[in-house]
């Protein structure tokens, strides 16, 4: 665990990096490149949930540490190569000297600048090699994880095993959120229902494809409680800017409590509630994709959802525990308002677990952005719901349809869902 | 079909002076109009060609241009709306294959059609109606392309097109129907093109010009045809296979049948990373005819330019699978092929010193010409150390797929290959109409492209190790961060740099219409110019030469006018440019022979054009197609090589001589 | 040299189907297996049949090149005839299939199948349409060059066809999936 000597580094490089690429731009403008560089140095206050300069965890660090290398490597040569063109480009200019001599070349010189890139190259190489084949490495894996791709979120499908002592009994089936404890090996399996998608944390990994009928592997683990910031990035079509994803690492002992939560039931909500004309609602519409453990028909059977049935993909989230996510929609919309949302992402990691177990309470509930959803869902994300043109996918629908909901179901459903602790 | 047609020029006839055809409907005869839109259509000279070629990459220049304009308007602000989800899909699509496919390879096919029979000492190409075939097609295919626009939508997969996502069930209009057909027609075109190059290139130099001799524009475009021989069937093989999947019901990527996505990806990169050389070494080429030119020195290590050229393009075919280093190929193959693309980087920069060791030492005039090829070595060396940094397979999983590859390609396309095209307009703008563009025009079409250029393009290296992926339609706040690192700050800058890069072209367009209305007449040898293209008039005439040179030298038009002296080891002026092409002038062959024009090129590619509609609507308009290539394929072949007497206005009266070309005072 | 190249071109096209057609080979899910259709005996004499059309190409090759035109003729509608004649077979063999039950669409098998013999069968029509294209030059007699390079020319892409079809079916036909 060497990460805290190799954390700050990152602010430093981007400078470097900076300056090579003002070297381009700003070729024969010194002065201009050095003020571009004091920008950047005071400008790093706080940078995208997705920059790939910070790692918080091992593998990440690993990457960082190649970067380190060929980065700063790559600036050098870059600065030695601009200043030989920008010293050939003013000492020969034309100032009325001679047609030079015609000389066709000094084969030493030649072959000892193909050396010379070709000795850093190889040194760039074994670094390259050890790093691939260190994050190749699964054999002391202590958790695993199943996340599976569909047009547009991945679902996280815990199989049961013991992990830290932590037993996880059931399955746990959830969405949008990939909760793993920290300090802890997690290789994910990934496959994909449909498309080509990729799965991509900047700060924990880098990314590896989600292929249909394959299984690739990709190992996380983080250094300390957080959520961190992720998005799909194989093209996978209309909505794959909206395919995101979050990975949220907590302490052993609240990962605990959150597996406990995750494998309780559904309660019922309380008789002659909003919220249980809101699960008449569910039952109504919702239930043909989108699974509620323990929910009940009223005829007291179990009410088995049968996304195969409506969605091309064949799967939809399981809203079991909606509220303990803070997402919805393939991570795309937030479920909780602005000033929640930034409290659990600036938390401290001592603070984050619970912050982050609270759960979307109803002070933090965004209504706007649910009812906006439940009102039309492709308008607030581009899908393929349209019920007339879905000749190509046997009838199926890729994404949630609008389903003309009246406000007042909305009312009720609003109210059902906010019980799905 | 190849296969009667002689590669000699000297294998027809034609006549000197406008001629209108008598007779024009015989269906086996040859067309001899040498005026009016007959003349563009039906013609067979490879400077005729060499400009639709040119004519036609620069519209769709302009239009992947506005595709591009597009993009980034939309992405100028978080949640950008001037482009539905679904346009925006179909925008970057065609605007990389409009790029790649319509402007960079065809603007390639111009420079080389005209200029490699200039620099060979040619009279044509070795096949000429195979020439007019491969323009043709490439036109069908373009036209395809874009039909989509108004026929449903276009593409909407991406350049790459991958797999299951272009399938039937994913993408159900018909964009990648008319994708698949146009390009596949396009790179029929293509192979066609680029046998026929090889041939003329091989078969067709001058007497004395060793292949060592050779300039290395066309050693360059050489290598370029070698690729595409190589590389256009295997895309071929992907295409097809996605057209009888997407038309014809097959489940070549279906994985419910069990097949393998990653199958089109193999097939595709195998295709898709030597044209990615494809695009960029004919750029080279023309940039090391222009850093002699005007630093009045010869190539620095032309045999190490030349074999790191030709490396370039045999590693070309060993490194595809680097675009795929996040599909889960297993760390041995990772290693592999991130070893092999470092070792394509050395070829790469020894170009990059040699060229610089070309201006050492050397007088070096700045022309805008020059300006280009200057730029291209500092752009592209900063995509090409780019390059190395995801050349680190590792790196490269984070740098993938981000805005930070948009980044790094552009700067080797735009920053090399676009600057290195119009290094070319302006060296040979006077060689091809006559007349010198405006060099102060030129200044401003520069330095706004540079800085346009380095603003659309530089942040996104920021915005890419931010985290922001490509193909987005949108991005957003929650992801943007707030230092100055911030996507909304970069973003805007981007944005503003295309508009900036725009007004650049339109600089070039500017001098372009500027230089037609009021354009200084070009002298023979404007640039004092090494190579043999020169040694003609400009425009050239149509035979290109009057007699053909023989070569002793490299740069033998330069080794014409200036020699050692004996005594003092200086370089004296023994000759002008002009002096030369008056002395050849005055000592032209009696006879010259050049082939008529023909119907059947054209008639095939609208033949092939109606094959591609009828995949898309339907058998009945497949027969229609296939029985117009069949008929025009036999007038073809059967046709006679030269013109009928008959034809011409007035008939010639059985003498040789009033159909030969005769010198022009 | 054209020829050469365009062979150059058609082995990586070729190489880029036979691949395809090895990845998907076993992959069948539903519809008959290759081994319960294929007939052997059939196919091989109509490869007997191509290979016969390549000696009587060599024929016509060296009878223009002693400028024996009404023998070349006659070696070149032998020639086309042979290579119709496995095309021919070829339509049967394919129409047999597809009332076994294997149809192109039928699994990865099929489409792979259909589509390497499928262009392969193109390119020998492609070749028996030159031939008989050839023979109309040369009885008409038209100056159309060197006609030996040219017939020789024709050779080599016919030539090339049969090699071609010696690799696919010996990969198809007979090591078995």
């Amino acid at each position: 665990m060497s990460h805290e000597g190799t954390l700050p580094v990152s602010k430093q490089n981007m400078t470097i990096f900076g300056g090579v690429k003002s070297q381009g731009r700003l070729n024969r403008k010194k002065t201009a490149v050095m003020a571009f560089g004091v920008l950047f140095m005071a400008g790093c206050a706080r940078d995208a949930p997705q920059d790939t300069w910070q790692p918080k965890g091992e593998n990440a660090s690993n990457i960082n540490t190649l970067q380190w290398i060929v980065f700063p490597l790559a600036g050098v040569v870059g600065v030695a190569v601009f200043a030989l063109i920008g010293f050939v480009l003013w000492r020969y200019r034309d100032k009325g000297q001679a047609i030079p001599h015609q000389s066709h070349g000094n084969p030493a010189v030649e072959i000892t600048l193909t050396i010379i890139p070709a000795l850093i190259l190889s040194v760039v190489g074994v670094f390259t090699f050890r790093g691939i084949f260190q994050l190749a490495q699964t054999n002391d894996t202590q958790m695993v994880i199943n996340v599976t791709g569909q047009q547009w979120w991945w679902e996280y499908d815990y199989p049961a095993q013991v992990v830290n002592g932590v037993e996880i009994s059931q399955p746990i089936i959830t969405a949008g959120q990939l909760v793993i404890p920290t300090d802890t090996k997690v290789l994910l399996r990934e496959t994909s229902r449909d498309v080509i998608h990729s799965y991509w944390i900047p700060a924990l990994n880098g990314k590896k494809d989600a292929v249909p009928g394959r299984i690739n592997l990709l190992r996380l683990q983080a250094y300390k409680p957080g959520i961190y910031a992720g998005q799909c990035t194989e093209f996978c079509g209309l909505s794959h800017a909206n395919m995101r994803m979050e990975a949220v690492a907590l302490e052993p002992a609240d990962f605990a409590t959150w597996v406990a939560n995750q494998q309780r039931n559904a309660q019922q909500p309380a008789q002659a509630s909003l919220a249980q004309e809101g699960e008449g609602v569910f039952l109504n519409q919702c239930i043909r994709c989108h699974q509620v453990n323990g929910l009940k028909k009223a005829d007291g059977t179990a009410a088995i959802a049968a996304p195969d049935e409506n969605v091309y993909s064949g799967a939809a989230p399981n809203l079991t525990h909606l509220m303990s996510r803070n997402t919805f929609a393939g991570a795309a919309f937030d479920l909780v308002t602005s000033d929640c949302r930034k409290n659990i992402w600036t938390a401290s990691p001592e603070q984050f677990g619970a912050a982050y177990l609270e759960g979307v309470s109803p002070k933090c509930l965004n209504q706007t952005n649910l009812r906006r959803w439940l009102r039309n869902a492709p308008e607030m994300k581009p899908m393929y719901a349209d019920p007339t043109k879905l000749a190509s996918s046997d009838g199926k629908y890729r994404g949630m349809p609008n389903l003309n909901l009246s406000e007042s179901d909305i009312d009720k459903l609003v109210a059902y869902l906010s019980t799905l602790k | 079909m190849a296969i009667i047609e002689r590669p000699t020029p000297t294998a027809a006839i034609t006549l000197r002076a406008p001629v209108t055809p008598a007779q024009s409907m015989g269906i086996v005869r040859r067309p001899v109009t040498s005026t009016g839109w007959k003349s563009w259509v039906f013609t067979v000279d490879h400077k005729k060609i060499g400009i639709m070629y040119g004519v036609f990459a620069m519209f769709f220049f302009i239009v992947g241009g506005v595709e591009a304009l597009l993009i980034r308007l939309q992405l100028a602000t978080p949640d950008g709306k001037v482009l539905s989800a679904d346009l925006y899909n179909q925008m970057f699509t065609m605007h990389a294959t409009t790029m790649i496919f319509l402007f960079a390879m065809p603007m390639a096919a111009a420079f080389a059609n005209y200029f490699l029979p200039l620099q060979l000492g040619a009279r044509d190409v070795a096949f000429p109606r195979l020439n007019a075939l491969g323009l043709w097609l490439l036109v069908a295919g373009g036209l395809i392309l874009n039909a989509s626009w108004f026929l449903g939508g276009a593409a909407d997969g991406g350049w790459f097109m991958y797999s299951p996502n272009s399938g039937p069930v994913f993408s159900p209009s018909n964009g990648v129907d008319f994708w698949t057909l146009g390009v596949q027609i396009a790179g029929f075109g293509s192979l066609i093109g680029s046998i026929n190059l090889i041939v003329t290139i091989l078969n067709m130099r001058a007497p004395g010009m060793t292949l060592m001799k050779m300039p290395v524009f066309c050693w360059m475009i050489l290598v370029v045809q070698f690729l595409l021989v190589f590389s256009l069937p295997v895309i071929t093989v992907a295409l097809v296979l996605l057209t009888f999947q997407r038309s014809f019901g097959a489940t070549f990527f279906d994985v419910a049948q069990g097949a393998d996505p990653l199958l089109w990806q193999h097939l595709f990169w195998i295709f898709g990373h030597p044209e990615v050389y494809v695009l960029i070494l004919p750029a080279f080429g023309i940039i090391t005819e222009v850093l002699p030119t005007f630093s009045r020195k010869p190539l620095f290590g032309y045999p190490f330019v030349v074999f790191s050229g030709a490396s370039i393009g045999l590693v070309g075919f060993g490194v595809w699978s680097h675009h795929m280093f996040a599909t889960g190929l297993g760390p041995i193959s990772v290693a592999a092929f991130s070893i092999a693309t470092m070792a394509i980087a050395i070829p790469t920069g020894v170009k990059i010193f040699n060229w610089t060791l070309t201006m050492w030492g050397g007088k070096i005039w700045y022309s805008t010409a020059m300006k280009f090829s200057i730029g291209l070595i500092v752009l592209f060396t900063i995509g090409g150390l780019s390059g190395v940094t995801h050349a680190v397979a590792p790196s490269d999983t984070q740098q993938t797929d981000t805005y930070y590859i948009v980044a790094h390609f552009h700067y080797v396309l735009f920053g090399g290959m676009v600057f290195g095209l119009f290094s070319g307009f302006y060296y040979w703008w006077p060689k091809v109409f006559g007349k010198m563009l405006n060099e102060k025009l030129g200044g401003w079409n520069f330095w706004l492209m540079v800085i346009g250029m380095n603003m659309t393009f530089g942040p996104m290296h920021i915005l890419g190790l931010q985290g922001q992926p490509r193909r987005m339609y949108v991005w957003t706040e929650a992801r943007a961060g707030e230092g100055l690192f911030n996507f909304g700050f970069w973003n805007k800058i981007a944005s503003l740099g295309s508009l900036i890069l725009t007004i650049g072209i339109l600089f070039f367009l500017i001098n372009i219409v500027y230089t037609a209305r009021k354009g200084k007449i070009a002298p023979l040898d404007p640039w004092d110019a090494r190579t043999l293209e020169w040694i003609t008039t400009s425009p050239p005439k149509e035979h290109n030469f009057d007699r053909i040179p023989v070569v002793h030298h490299l740069d033998d038009f330069f080794h014409r006018k200036y020699q050692e002296d004996a005594t003092t080891g200086e370089l004296v002026q023994i000759a002008t440019g002009e002096q030369l092409v008056r002395a050849e002038e005055a000592n032209a062959d009696a006879h010259i022979h050049l082939p008529s024009p023909s119907y059947w090129p054209i008639a095939i590619a609208v033949g092939v054009g109606t094959l591609g509609f009828g995949v898309v609507y339907g058998v009945p308009i497949m027969i229609v197609g296939v029985l117009m290539i069949l008929g025009s394929s036999f007038g073809f072949v059967l046709e006679p090589s030269v013109a009928q007497d008959i034809d011409y206005d007035p008939p010639a009266s059985g003498g040789q001589d009033t159909k030969e070309l005769a010198p022009l005072g | 040299m054209a020829m050469w190249l365009f062979l150059g071109s058609e082995c990586l096209l070729f190489g880029g189907l036979i691949s395809t057609y090895m990845l998907y080979r076993g992959r069948i899910t539903q519809g008959p297996r290759p081994s319960q259709i294929f007939d052997i005996p059939f196919t091989s004499v109509s490869s007997f049949v191509l290979l016969m059309s390549s000696l009587t190409m060599v024929l016509a090759v060296t009878s223009t090149q002693r400028r024996d035109y009404e023998r070349s003729k006659l070696w070149l509608t032998v020639t086309a005839l042979l290579g119709a004649t496995f095309v021919g077979g070829q339509v049967y063999e394919f129409t047999a299939f597809y009332n076994e039950g294997l149809g192109f669409t039928t699994n990865l098998f099929s489409s792979s199948f259909y589509t390497l013999t499928g262009f392969h069968g193109v390119h020998v029509t492609v070749g028996v349409i030159m031939l008989m294209a050839l023979r109309g030059i040369i009885s008409k007699n038209r100056d159309t060059g060197d006609r030996a390079e040219v017939v020789e020319l024709i050779g080599l892409y016919w030539h090339f066809v049969d090699i071609v079809w010696i690799i696919i079916f010996t990969l198809v036909y007979l090591i078995p999936a």
